[in-house]
Protein backbone atom coordinates (compact mmCIF):
# COMPACT_ATOMS: atom_id res chain seq x y z
CA UNK A 1 0.00 0.00 0.00
CA UNK A 2 1.66 3.25 -1.09
CA UNK A 3 -0.56 6.33 -1.18
CA UNK A 4 0.77 9.03 -3.43
CA UNK A 5 1.73 12.48 -2.22
CA UNK A 6 0.58 15.18 -4.61
CA UNK A 7 2.75 18.12 -5.57
CA UNK A 8 0.43 20.38 -3.57
CA UNK A 9 0.84 18.15 -0.55
CA UNK A 10 4.59 18.12 -1.00
CA UNK A 11 4.82 21.89 -1.29
CA UNK A 12 1.80 23.11 0.59
CA UNK A 13 3.10 22.79 4.11
CA UNK A 14 6.39 24.51 3.45
CA UNK A 15 5.34 27.84 4.89
CA UNK A 16 3.84 26.28 7.97
CA UNK A 17 6.81 24.00 8.41
CA UNK A 18 9.14 26.96 8.37
CA UNK A 19 7.01 28.85 10.84
CA UNK A 20 6.45 25.93 13.14
CA UNK A 21 10.06 24.84 13.10
CA UNK A 22 10.97 28.28 14.33
CA UNK A 23 8.20 28.74 16.86
CA UNK A 24 7.79 25.56 18.75
CA UNK A 25 8.54 22.47 16.73
CA UNK A 26 12.17 22.85 17.69
CA UNK A 27 11.54 23.10 21.42
CA UNK A 28 13.69 20.63 23.32
CA UNK A 29 11.97 17.56 24.70
CA UNK A 30 11.50 17.27 28.45
CA UNK A 31 14.84 16.57 30.09
CA UNK A 32 13.73 14.69 33.17
CA UNK A 33 11.61 11.70 34.00
CA UNK A 34 10.89 8.75 31.80
CA UNK A 35 13.38 6.56 30.01
CA UNK A 36 14.47 7.16 26.42
CA UNK A 37 12.30 5.31 23.92
CA UNK A 38 9.11 5.89 25.89
CA UNK A 39 7.82 8.23 23.19
CA UNK A 40 8.04 11.27 25.44
CA UNK A 41 10.28 13.25 23.08
CA UNK A 42 7.76 12.79 20.28
CA UNK A 43 4.95 13.79 22.64
CA UNK A 44 6.89 16.96 23.45
CA UNK A 45 7.26 17.76 19.75
CA UNK A 46 3.54 17.22 19.13
CA UNK A 47 2.72 19.44 22.10
CA UNK A 48 4.96 22.19 20.73
CA UNK A 49 3.22 21.87 17.36
CA UNK A 50 -0.23 22.11 18.96
CA UNK A 51 0.75 25.18 20.96
CA UNK A 52 2.20 26.89 17.90
CA UNK A 53 -0.97 26.03 15.96
CA UNK A 54 -3.14 27.43 18.74
CA UNK A 55 -1.21 30.70 18.58
CA UNK A 56 -1.32 30.69 14.77
CA UNK A 57 -5.09 30.29 14.78
CA UNK A 58 -5.26 33.31 17.09
CA UNK A 59 -3.53 35.32 14.37
CA UNK A 60 -5.96 33.91 11.79
CA UNK A 61 -8.96 35.01 13.87
CA UNK A 62 -7.75 38.61 13.71
CA UNK A 63 -8.56 38.77 9.98
CA UNK A 64 -11.54 36.40 9.73
CA UNK A 65 -15.22 37.12 10.15
CA UNK A 66 -18.57 35.40 9.87
CA UNK A 67 -18.80 31.64 9.36
CA UNK A 68 -15.09 31.22 8.70
CA UNK A 69 -14.30 32.89 12.00
CA UNK A 70 -16.73 30.62 13.86
CA UNK A 71 -15.23 27.51 12.32
CA UNK A 72 -11.65 28.56 13.00
CA UNK A 73 -12.60 29.48 16.55
CA UNK A 74 -13.93 25.94 17.01
CA UNK A 75 -10.79 24.43 15.50
CA UNK A 76 -8.63 26.54 17.79
CA UNK A 77 -10.56 25.33 20.84
CA UNK A 78 -9.93 21.74 19.78
CA UNK A 79 -6.21 22.43 19.34
CA UNK A 80 -6.11 23.73 22.90
CA UNK A 81 -7.83 20.53 24.02
CA UNK A 82 -5.24 18.45 22.16
CA UNK A 83 -2.42 20.40 23.81
CA UNK A 84 -3.94 19.87 27.25
CA UNK A 85 -4.29 16.16 26.59
CA UNK A 86 -0.72 15.78 25.36
CA UNK A 87 0.60 17.68 28.40
CA UNK A 88 -1.41 15.36 30.67
CA UNK A 89 -0.01 12.27 28.92
CA UNK A 90 3.55 13.57 29.35
CA UNK A 91 2.88 14.01 33.05
CA UNK A 92 1.29 10.55 33.30
CA UNK A 93 4.53 9.16 31.90
CA UNK A 94 6.52 10.97 34.58
CA UNK A 95 7.77 13.79 32.38
CA UNK A 96 7.49 17.54 32.50
CA UNK A 97 5.76 19.22 29.56
CA UNK A 98 7.95 21.73 27.73
CA UNK A 99 7.10 25.29 28.79
CA UNK A 100 6.04 26.68 25.41
CA UNK A 101 6.43 30.28 24.32
CA UNK A 102 4.56 33.52 24.74
CA UNK A 103 2.01 34.64 22.17
CA UNK A 104 4.32 37.51 21.17
CA UNK A 105 7.20 35.11 20.56
CA UNK A 106 5.03 32.96 18.32
CA UNK A 107 3.52 35.98 16.61
CA UNK A 108 6.91 37.27 15.47
CA UNK A 109 7.45 34.17 13.37
CA UNK A 110 4.08 34.12 11.59
CA UNK A 111 3.61 35.49 8.09
CA UNK A 112 1.64 38.72 7.89
CA UNK A 113 -2.00 37.79 7.37
CA UNK A 114 -3.78 40.64 5.61
CA UNK A 115 -6.88 38.98 4.24
CA UNK A 116 -9.19 36.07 5.08
CA UNK A 117 -7.68 34.24 2.11
CA UNK A 118 -4.19 34.61 3.64
CA UNK A 119 -5.48 33.24 6.94
CA UNK A 120 -7.22 30.23 5.42
CA UNK A 121 -4.23 29.31 3.28
CA UNK A 122 -2.03 29.51 6.37
CA UNK A 123 -4.56 27.41 8.30
CA UNK A 124 -4.52 24.79 5.56
CA UNK A 125 -0.74 24.59 5.72
CA UNK A 126 -0.89 24.23 9.50
CA UNK A 127 -3.33 21.37 9.22
CA UNK A 128 -1.33 19.63 6.50
CA UNK A 129 1.63 19.73 8.86
CA UNK A 130 -0.37 18.39 11.78
CA UNK A 131 -1.93 15.55 9.81
CA UNK A 132 1.53 14.43 8.71
CA UNK A 133 2.94 14.71 12.25
CA UNK A 134 0.19 12.56 13.74
CA UNK A 135 0.34 9.98 10.94
CA UNK A 136 4.04 9.64 11.65
CA UNK A 137 3.32 9.41 15.37
CA UNK A 138 0.85 6.55 14.79
CA UNK A 139 3.69 4.74 13.06
CA UNK A 140 6.43 5.60 15.52
CA UNK A 141 5.02 5.59 19.05
CA UNK A 142 6.22 2.44 20.79
CA UNK A 143 3.17 1.98 23.03
CA UNK A 144 -0.31 1.12 21.80
CA UNK A 145 -1.89 3.64 24.20
CA UNK A 146 0.14 6.47 22.68
CA UNK A 147 -0.68 5.33 19.14
CA UNK A 148 -4.38 5.37 20.05
CA UNK A 149 -4.05 8.93 21.37
CA UNK A 150 -2.28 10.00 18.18
CA UNK A 151 -4.82 8.34 15.89
CA UNK A 152 -7.74 9.99 17.67
CA UNK A 153 -6.17 13.44 17.35
CA UNK A 154 -5.18 12.70 13.74
CA UNK A 155 -8.84 12.11 12.88
CA UNK A 156 -9.63 15.55 14.34
CA UNK A 157 -6.86 17.14 12.28
CA UNK A 158 -8.27 15.49 9.15
CA UNK A 159 -11.59 17.11 9.98
CA UNK A 160 -9.89 20.48 10.47
CA UNK A 161 -7.96 20.22 7.21
CA UNK A 162 -11.14 19.44 5.28
CA UNK A 163 -12.97 22.29 7.00
CA UNK A 164 -10.41 24.94 6.08
CA UNK A 165 -10.36 23.61 2.51
CA UNK A 166 -14.15 23.87 2.25
CA UNK A 167 -13.99 27.42 3.63
CA UNK A 168 -11.69 28.27 0.70
CA UNK A 169 -14.08 26.69 -1.82
CA UNK A 170 -11.81 23.68 -2.33
CA UNK A 171 -12.80 19.99 -2.29
CA UNK A 172 -12.56 18.65 1.28
CA UNK A 173 -9.97 16.05 0.28
CA UNK A 174 -7.44 16.28 -2.54
CA UNK A 175 -7.51 12.55 -3.13
CA UNK A 176 -8.27 9.20 -1.53
CA UNK A 177 -5.19 9.27 0.71
CA UNK A 178 -4.82 12.38 2.85
CA UNK A 179 -1.19 12.21 3.91
CA UNK A 180 -0.61 15.76 5.08
CA UNK A 181 2.64 17.52 4.25
CA UNK A 182 5.88 18.47 5.94
CA UNK B 1 -9.97 -6.04 22.50
CA UNK B 2 -8.45 -9.49 22.10
CA UNK B 3 -5.13 -9.62 20.33
CA UNK B 4 -6.16 -9.91 16.70
CA UNK B 5 -4.05 -10.46 13.62
CA UNK B 6 -3.40 -7.70 11.11
CA UNK B 7 -5.46 -9.66 8.57
CA UNK B 8 -8.48 -9.68 10.88
CA UNK B 9 -8.16 -5.96 11.58
CA UNK B 10 -7.81 -5.17 7.87
CA UNK B 11 -10.79 -7.37 7.03
CA UNK B 12 -12.97 -5.33 9.41
CA UNK B 13 -11.92 -2.15 7.63
CA UNK B 14 -12.43 -3.66 4.18
CA UNK B 15 -15.96 -4.75 5.09
CA UNK B 16 -16.86 -1.20 6.13
CA UNK B 17 -15.23 0.37 3.08
CA UNK B 18 -17.19 -1.94 0.79
CA UNK B 19 -20.38 -0.90 2.54
CA UNK B 20 -19.57 2.71 1.68
CA UNK B 21 -18.89 1.81 -1.96
CA UNK B 22 -22.30 0.10 -2.16
CA UNK B 23 -23.97 3.06 -0.52
CA UNK B 24 -22.49 5.67 -2.89
CA UNK B 25 -23.16 3.48 -5.96
CA UNK B 26 -26.81 3.11 -4.93
CA UNK B 27 -27.14 6.81 -4.13
CA UNK B 28 -25.82 7.79 -7.56
CA UNK B 29 -28.20 5.33 -9.26
CA UNK B 30 -31.15 6.79 -7.36
CA UNK B 31 -29.96 10.39 -7.74
CA UNK B 32 -30.02 11.00 -3.98
CA UNK B 33 -26.58 12.57 -3.93
CA UNK B 34 -25.28 15.43 -6.04
CA UNK B 35 -23.48 13.69 -8.90
CA UNK B 36 -20.09 15.38 -8.61
CA UNK B 37 -19.88 14.84 -4.87
CA UNK B 38 -21.12 11.25 -5.13
CA UNK B 39 -18.65 10.36 -7.86
CA UNK B 40 -15.76 11.86 -5.89
CA UNK B 41 -16.64 10.05 -2.68
CA UNK B 42 -17.23 6.80 -4.58
CA UNK B 43 -13.85 7.08 -6.33
CA UNK B 44 -12.13 7.59 -2.98
CA UNK B 45 -13.89 4.62 -1.40
CA UNK B 46 -13.04 2.40 -4.36
CA UNK B 47 -9.40 3.41 -3.99
CA UNK B 48 -9.57 2.52 -0.28
CA UNK B 49 -11.07 -0.87 -1.08
CA UNK B 50 -8.44 -1.54 -3.72
CA UNK B 51 -5.63 -0.61 -1.34
CA UNK B 52 -7.00 -2.82 1.42
CA UNK B 53 -7.54 -5.71 -0.98
CA UNK B 54 -3.96 -5.43 -2.23
CA UNK B 55 -2.69 -5.40 1.32
CA UNK B 56 -4.83 -8.37 2.27
CA UNK B 57 -4.02 -10.41 -0.84
CA UNK B 58 -3.46 -13.97 0.21
CA UNK B 59 -4.41 -13.28 3.82
CA UNK B 60 -7.69 -13.34 5.67
CA UNK B 61 -11.11 -14.72 4.78
CA UNK B 62 -13.22 -13.59 1.83
CA UNK B 63 -15.59 -10.75 2.71
CA UNK B 64 -19.26 -10.85 1.67
CA UNK B 65 -21.09 -7.54 1.44
CA UNK B 66 -24.82 -7.75 2.20
CA UNK B 67 -27.20 -4.90 1.31
CA UNK B 68 -28.41 -3.15 4.44
CA UNK B 69 -32.11 -2.45 5.10
CA UNK B 70 -31.00 0.92 6.48
CA UNK B 71 -29.50 1.80 3.11
CA UNK B 72 -32.79 1.09 1.37
CA UNK B 73 -34.56 3.46 3.76
CA UNK B 74 -31.86 6.10 3.32
CA UNK B 75 -32.26 6.14 -0.47
CA UNK B 76 -35.63 7.94 -0.35
CA UNK B 77 -34.18 11.47 -0.57
CA UNK B 78 -30.92 13.41 -0.50
CA UNK B 79 -31.06 14.49 3.12
CA UNK B 80 -31.80 10.97 4.37
CA UNK B 81 -28.93 9.62 2.35
CA UNK B 82 -26.50 12.32 3.49
CA UNK B 83 -27.36 11.61 7.12
CA UNK B 84 -26.92 7.86 6.58
CA UNK B 85 -23.62 8.27 4.73
CA UNK B 86 -22.32 10.71 7.34
CA UNK B 87 -23.06 8.15 10.05
CA UNK B 88 -21.20 5.44 8.12
CA UNK B 89 -18.24 7.77 7.57
CA UNK B 90 -18.19 8.80 11.23
CA UNK B 91 -18.23 5.14 12.24
CA UNK B 92 -15.44 4.16 9.91
CA UNK B 93 -13.25 7.05 11.09
CA UNK B 94 -13.74 5.80 14.64
CA UNK B 95 -12.94 2.26 13.52
CA UNK B 96 -9.69 3.33 11.84
CA UNK B 97 -8.72 5.38 14.91
CA UNK B 98 -9.12 2.25 17.01
CA UNK B 99 -7.73 -0.37 14.62
CA UNK B 100 -4.79 1.33 12.89
CA UNK B 101 -2.76 1.72 16.09
CA UNK B 102 -3.21 -2.03 16.70
CA UNK B 103 -1.75 -3.05 13.34
CA UNK B 104 1.52 -4.83 14.09
CA UNK B 105 3.25 -3.97 10.83
CA UNK B 106 4.29 -0.33 11.37
CA UNK B 107 4.73 0.24 7.63
CA UNK B 108 0.97 -0.14 7.18
CA UNK B 109 -0.10 2.33 9.84
CA UNK B 110 0.66 5.56 7.99
CA UNK B 111 -1.09 4.63 4.71
CA UNK B 112 -4.07 3.29 6.66
CA UNK B 113 -4.12 6.50 8.66
CA UNK B 114 -4.21 8.47 5.41
CA UNK B 115 -7.43 6.62 4.53
CA UNK B 116 -8.83 7.59 7.92
CA UNK B 117 -8.09 11.28 7.33
CA UNK B 118 -9.73 11.06 3.90
CA UNK B 119 -12.86 9.55 5.45
CA UNK B 120 -12.80 12.35 8.05
CA UNK B 121 -12.86 14.77 5.12
CA UNK B 122 -15.88 12.93 3.71
CA UNK B 123 -17.77 13.72 6.92
CA UNK B 124 -17.07 17.41 6.29
CA UNK B 125 -18.17 17.07 2.65
CA UNK B 126 -21.47 15.46 3.66
CA UNK B 127 -22.14 18.07 6.36
CA UNK B 128 -21.42 20.80 3.83
CA UNK B 129 -23.81 19.16 1.34
CA UNK B 130 -26.56 19.38 3.98
CA UNK B 131 -25.88 23.09 4.50
CA UNK B 132 -24.53 22.54 8.00
CA UNK B 133 -23.07 25.70 9.49
CA UNK B 134 -20.70 23.73 11.70
CA UNK B 135 -18.25 21.55 9.86
CA UNK B 136 -15.92 20.96 12.80
CA UNK B 137 -16.78 17.79 14.72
Amino acid sequence: MAPYVTRREALGGAAAALVLASCGGGDPPPSTGPRPGSGIALLGSLLALERASFAAYGACLDVLSGQARQQVHAIRAQERGHASRLAAVIEELGGTPPPGRSRAEYQRTFPQLRTPEDALRFAEDLEERQVRAYLEAVTEFPALELRLEAAGICADEGNHLATVRVLQGLPPAQGPFVTGAL
Amino acid sequence: MADRSDAELLTDLLTRERRLVSAYEAALRRDVIEASLGETLLAHERAHVAALERTLAGRGDPVASVPSPELTAALRDRRSFALYAKRLEDEIVGLYADRVPRIRDPKLRQPLGSIMTCDAAHVVALKDSMGSRFLVN
